[in-house]
């Protein structure tokens, strides 16, 4: 984690705001991927047909 | 004079060493994220999920306080077509009981009148995903204050409210209205279905009033008996959702039958 966070382009400002988008993006993925998960796993919505 | 030491305990060698400890650290650190990733996806879908229902449900409030303020109702005219039966005859074609009384078709304003003929309050078909009625039960608790039903039973209709499966009466009308509801995520509006039992009331209301249904039965089936969803004789109103909780295995599902509100004299007088 640290290896990747240093090996980020730029000064450390700019590390700091790739590494936010990055966590921001995986998490919304993340997220999407969870919900594909859950409705069609756990919880469709129970819906007839 | 200087005798070589006998180190009794073999050390391990430096490189056994480092293979032992790269297998530790990988297989730990794999536990800690696949932890992580479990934890992240519980939390998502009891408490995310519900939190986004929860600010939906919200806004859903106001726009069906909206539509009940500003839609029309009208009044058609309904013949009532009384249909002989066995009382207590299951029809697996029909999806259960099927009742003596009232069953019914809705006519045009300008057929010829007959003295059977009844006015009926019919309301505008609400677009998709709009919200257009609340269903409250009084005796599940979260379903107390009501939970806001939207038109539609789109993955993404469910996740703002129950919803109203197309092609089916909306309730209120002569035929099988059909609602379905997360069990588990998204709020969570139909959790507790299970608790029903024949003879509770199910309120539903709509821009024409307070329609209440009184459940007969409670089954469980596939998630492609479409019958459950087939119309009925007199009015119903059917609750459908997923069964058992954290599963989308099998459907757990609620007939009730209207037995008051603005249209239950027209439909079973």
């Amino acid at each position: 984690m640290k290896q990747w966070f240093v090996g980020l382009p730029g000064p450390m400002p700019l590390k700091v705001v790739v590494a936010a988008i990055v966590v921001f993006v995986a998490l919304v993925l993340l997220f999407f991927v969870y919900d594909w998960i859950g409705t069609t796993l756990l919880d469709s919505g129970g819906t007839i047909g | 004079m200087d005798e070589p030491m006998n180190n009794p305990v073999e050390q391990p060698t430096p490189r056994s060493t480092g293979v032992l400890t790269r297998i530790v650290r990988i297989v730990g650190w794999t536990s800690i994220v696949v932890g992580v990733l479990i934890l992240g996806f519980v939390a998502q879908q009891l408490f995310v999920t519900t939190w986004f229902a929860q600010q939906n449900q919200t806004a859903l409030t106001e726009e069906v306080e909206e539509r009940f303020a500003a839609a029309e109702t009208t009044e058609i005219e309904y013949v009532p077509q009384v249909s002989v039966t066995n009382p207590g005859d299951t029809n697996a074609g029909t999806g259960g009981t099927i009742v003596e009384g009232g069953s019914g078709s809705v006519t045009d304003e300008d057929a010829p009148l007959s003295p059977q003929k009844r006015s009926l309050l019919v309301e505008s078909t609400p677009e998709p995903g709009a919200a257009f009625a609340v269903i409250r039960i009084p005796t599940i608790d979260r379903l107390k204050d009501g939970w806001v039903v939207v038109e539609g039973v789109e993955l993404r209709n469910l996740k703002n409210g129950a919803g109203h499966m197309p092609r089916t009466p909306l309730p209120g009308q002569p035929g099988n209205a059909v609602i379905s509801g997360h069990r588990t995520t998204y709020g969570a509006p139909f959790h507790e279905l299970d608790e029903l039992n024949p003879g509770d009331t199910i309120e539903v209301d709509t821009v024409l009033g307070t329609h209440v249904y009184e459940v007969r039965e409670t089954i469980i089936v596939q998630p492609s008996e479409l019958w459950v969803t087939e119309p009925r004789d007199g009015a119903w109103l059917t609750l459908t959702t997923c069964h058992p909780k954290f599963s989308s295995r099998q459907r757990l599902i609620v007939f009730a039958e209207l037995i008051d509100g603005p249209n239950w004299e027209t439909i079973y007088a």
